[in-house]
């Protein structure tokens, strides 16, 4: 209960909370910017948030990234254009509502369980990640090994629609992430004598260039994109949110549940937790036909669903080091940066940084509901921000952002070369979250597997001899099997 | 510019063939028969399948369709000096920006795209001059980012 304690006192503090106000801000507005990610505002943050103590940094993060994920439903509603990815599957049905005249209801029920969302995402983390982390004191290198093997397959296994593009995005990432001296050996790969390869590829410059680069590149082309919002008073949103409460608090448990369980699987985030719990919402609905044109229904479902995967995701994150979606991938990478390696000794170490991340969760959540009002309420001025004037200011930021990690033009290097890449991999139908994979977890698996190896005198049996490591090693083979059975038959389909 | 699959593949299939043949250069770990180039020679084999794959996939399903496929906005000269635009400023920023400074280069880097795209160029030039001086400060002063000097030295 001290550290408990401990990590209210580091929350509660003054400056911690200053933080966490502007964090919120910057969140929201990222967040209601179309074409701007809560992954890009998080890529955005690190740099800022360098030089913090841990305790402001993840809570900056946490903040932000929540606000970002509800601030994404507003021009959904009122342009017909999601703010962020994480709204994409419902946009459609809230902009129906708002041609019904029923804008304020859907901004409402979006605002309220976008936050009750949120809170069970962090009251399952909460719960789960202590008990989990637990049981992980016990791994050694050769369940870490499967675990990065899962959590990788999980990347290919999600993105149903290409397959084949995410397992060759996957294996980008994870050709990248040999570059350097390697874990075993401590030899130099594929640095062709420049020093600055050494230490690998910096891992936060490619991030923003993946994700903020790409996305000024693709902006500066669309500039004419938005149109002006439909409606342009906002009345009451709060009201008719109780009797929605009343007849579809189902929805909101099953979206909810359905969100951190996407969430904490690696490489699915609130977008994928959105479609799906949509899906799920229309498949079992009494009244599918309404979908599509108006119905709150599948709003619930989806909002509640994209906010509680934010906090799911960071149960594998901070338990295993491996990220749940890409926003905790940035995440493990500012932990490592703040000397706490993610894994469960992290929970024995330094509980009063567990504790308060929770807390900056709950906390987050719950200053939504305010901010978020605030926002709606000027909605008008924030979707009139010109973006020929905020690309320029954006690609500044990620080129002093890039240039803050590794204190040389290195990073912006980095920075332009990942966005280049990420700007034609989008393109071209490549996802890019399986690509940050591979370049976080490579290293883990690779130094994993030396290790095991190692220990056991090379044989390759050995991954299998402990029972967890067993088990593990079956799922992920097994896993493996079914895609390919799967891709067999659907190439099968396609030739024939 | 959208590519098809097997123009991708090949050039995937490339670059997986380079990434094993180097790796095979890569000293053996004494003692074991598990070295630096196992990963990356089985990444290089697998980008090498999957690739494969790919190009087969986009000969089949090509029909007709071009290789190649450019957006329409490719064939408008302003949007490509756009994105041209963009990608010079950071390799000019990777360059210049030790000799000249961040504050000149962020300057004219800010102006010139701002103009570009179509701001006015009173609001451009107060932008960027206010844009720079907020990254300065917060970078720079808060944050001691050992932002480049440049010319800034040649006065004090």
């Amino acid at each position: 209960m001290d550290a408990v304690a401990t990590a209210f006192g580091l929350i509660l503090d003054p400056y911690v909370l200053m933080v966490m106000g502007l964090a919120a801000v910057f969140g929201i507005f990222v967040g209601s910017i179309p074409g701007l990610t809560a992954t890009m505002a998080t890529a955005l943050l690190v740099p800022v948030t360098f030089f913090m103590e841990p305790v402001p940094a993840l809570a900056a993060i946490v903040t932000a990234t929540a606000m970002a994920i509800f601030a994404g439903d507003i021009p959904g509603a009122l342009l017909r254009i999601p703010g962020t990815p994480a709204s994409a599957a419902y946009t459609d049905e809230s902009f129906a509502m708002t041609k019904k005249g029923q804008a304020e209801l859907n901004l409402g029920v979006n605002l309220v369980f976008s936050a009750l969302g949120g809170l069970v995402g962090t009251i399952v983390l909460i719960t789960a990640a202590p008990a989990l982390a637990e049981l992980a004191l016990n791994f050694s290198s050769f369940e870490y090994f499967w675990l990065a093997c899962l959590g990788l397959t999980c990347a290919v296994f999600i993105a149903a629609e290409e397959p084949l593009k995410a397992i060759i995005s996957l294996l980008i990432g994870l050709f990248v992430a040999t570059i350097g001296i390697d874990p075993a050996a401590g030899f130099p790969r594929f640095t062709f004598g420049v020093v600055d390869l050494m230490a690998g590829v910096s891992f936060i410059p490619a991030m923003i260039g993946m994700f903020a680069v790409s996305e000024v590149l693709r902006g500066v082309v669309d500039l004419q994109g938005i149109g002006r919002p439909t409606q342009e008073r906002i009345g009451n949103i709060f009201r008719g949110v109780g009797p929605v409460c009343v007849r579809y608090w189902k929805n909101f448990v099953r979206g909810s549940a359905i969100g951190t369980l996407v969430g904490a699987l690696p490489g699915a985030g609130a977008d994928i937790a959105a479609w799906i719990s949509y899906a799920v919402s229309k498949r079992f609905s009494k009244e599918p036909e309404k979908f599509g044109t108006g119905h709150i229904e599948g709003v619930v479902d989806a909002t509640s669903a994209n906010n509680s995967a934010l906090g799911g995701a960071w149960i594998p994150a901070l338990v295993f080091g491996i990220p749940g979606d890409s926003i905790t991938a940035i995440v493990i990478g500012v932990l490592y940066m703040k000397g706490m390696n993610p894994g469960p000794t992290v929970f024995l170490q330094n509980p009063q940084f567990i504790y308060a991340v929770f807390i900056s969760f709950i906390l987050a959540n719950l200053l939504m509901v305010p901010l978020g009002w605030l926002a709606i309420k000027s909605s008008k001025q924030v979707l009139n921000v010109p973006r020929n004037l905020l690309l320029p200011i954006i690609l500044m930021f990620c080129i002093v952002g890039s240039f803050a990690i590794t204190n040389s033009v290195y990073g912006i290097v980095i920075m332009l070369a990942a966005g280049v890449l990420g700007y034609l991999m989008e393109e071209n139908g490549f996802p890019v979250a399986p690509a940050i994979l591979g370049l976080v977890l490579g290293e883990m698996l690779e130094q994993n597997f030396m290790t095991s190896m190692i220990k056991s005198e090379g044989s390759f049996i050995a991954f299998f001899q402990r029972p967890i490591a067993g088990v593990l090693g079956v799922v992920t083979l097994a896993i493996w099997a079914l895609m390919i059975w799967r891709g067999l038959r659907r190439t099968q389909a396609v030739t024939a | 510019m959208r590519f098809n699959d097997a123009v991708i593949g090949v050039v995937l299939m490339v670059v997986a063939v380079a990434i094993i043949l180097y790796a095979q250069t890569f000293p053996a770990f004494p003692g074991q028969d598990y070295g630096p180039s196992l990963f990356p020679t089985v990444i290089g084999a697998a980008l090498l399948v999957a690739s494969a794959v790919l190009v087969v996939r986009g000969v089949v399903m090509r029909r007709g369709t071009a290789w190649a496929y450019f957006a329409p906005w490719t064939r408008e000269p302003h949007h490509v000096v756009s994105i041209a635009l963009v990608l010079l400023a950071v390799v000019l920023y990777i360059f210049v920006s030790d000799a000249v400074g961040f504050l000149l280069s962020s300057f004219v880097i800010l102006a010139t795209l701002f103009i570009w795209l179509g701001v006015g160029w009173r609001l451009a030039l107060v932008v960027a001059i206010a844009t720079t001086f907020v990254i300065d400060w917060f970078f720079g002063n808060l944050m001691r980012v050992p932002l480049p000097r440049g010319i800034l030295n040649l006065i004090s």
